[in-house]
């Protein structure tokens, strides 16, 4: 079993939680997507990371998160997503808040991803409080077929 | 693999809570997390519902019964996941609500995966200031 199910923090009861993942565990789809979950707990934003024939697409929860709060670099290899997530309420004017389970603050998180990307071609989507970058790999990072002449 | 070069522990991602309750339809539930205010004509409820939109989200008053809802919309299937944190699924999550709420007059918008829900008071329930004439 992957570290992930061992750590979860939320389960009220620990043993049902544990049968309702070992359950989980036994169907192939389940066993496939786990097998992506390495950890890395606690950093914001929550991200996944897949390749794709071109490259990578990297995808981040961020709900609330207006696109001139966020800020996406990339160099090289490295892809920066930096931004604030801001919670305002007005207070006063008689406004009490009851209950407060949504998170706020300033965030940073950096990926060295395995090959170089192509700058020109990266694409950034902010849809639904989700993000989206389409990293492409850069053409001198991709492998070619190298033609052999022959004399 | 070296992936992760900078992280900032200024915001703490936790994860999403799965919906306890019993499941009849396959795949993940979570419950959103929620802030809830009270105005004095109306209570608002924000809830982060990442990756729903207007089309996938269904809000029912019945009862008292608040009901959030949102389908899960299926990722694509061509790409291979190289690492994961977060699951991607349904949303759901109920409020009993008071008897005060015009439940006629309850608006809701989407915006970035926030969902905002306005409740407003019954106007026998809103506070009034009654002014005192003079004799």
């Amino acid at each position: 079993m992957t570290l992930y199910t061992l750590q979860r923090p939320y389960s009220s009861n620990a043993w049902s939680g544990l049968f309702e993942e070992l359950r989980r565990e036994m169907s192939p789809t389940m066993r496939a997507s786990n097998a992506a979950f390495q950890g890395t707990r606690g950093v914001y934003p929550p991200v996944n990371l897949f390749e794709t024939e071109e490259g990578y697409v990297l995808t981040a929860e961020l709900p609330g998160v207006s696109p001139d709060q966020l800020d996406v670099s990339i160099e090289g290899s490295t892809v920066t997503l930096s931004g604030e997530r801001k919670i305002e309420y007005a207070a006063g004017n008689g406004t009490a808040v009851h209950r407060r389970e949504r998170q706020s603050g300033t965030f940073r998180r950096a990926f060295e991803l395995p090959a170089e990307i192509d700058l020109d071609q990266a694409k950034a989507v902010h849809k639904n409080g989700v993000l989206t970058l389409t990293l492409p790999k850069s053409a001198s990072s991709k492998p070619r077929q190298i033609e052999i002449e022959t004399r | 693999m070296s992936l992760f070069k900078h992280e900032s522990k200024e915001i703490e991602t936790r994860e999403k809570a799965e919906v306890t309750t019993e499941n009849t339809r396959p795949g993940w539930v979570f419950r959103p997390d929620v802030d809830i205010l009270e105005r004095p004509d109306a209570y608002v409820i924000h809830a982060d519902m990442p990756g729903a939109n207007q089309e996938t989200v269904d809000i029912n008053l019945e009862k008292g019964l608040l009901t959030l809802d949102a389908r899960l919309v299926e990722p694509d299937e061509a790409l291979r996941p190289l690492h994961g944190e977060y699951r991607s699924g349904s949303y759901h999550r109920e409020f009993r609500i008071s008897e005060d709420i015009d439940s006629s007059a309850v608006t809701a918008t989407m915006k970035d995966g926030v969902l905002e829900l306005l409740l407003p008071k019954s106007a026998e329930s809103q506070p009034r200031r009654i002014a005192v004439a003079g004799a």
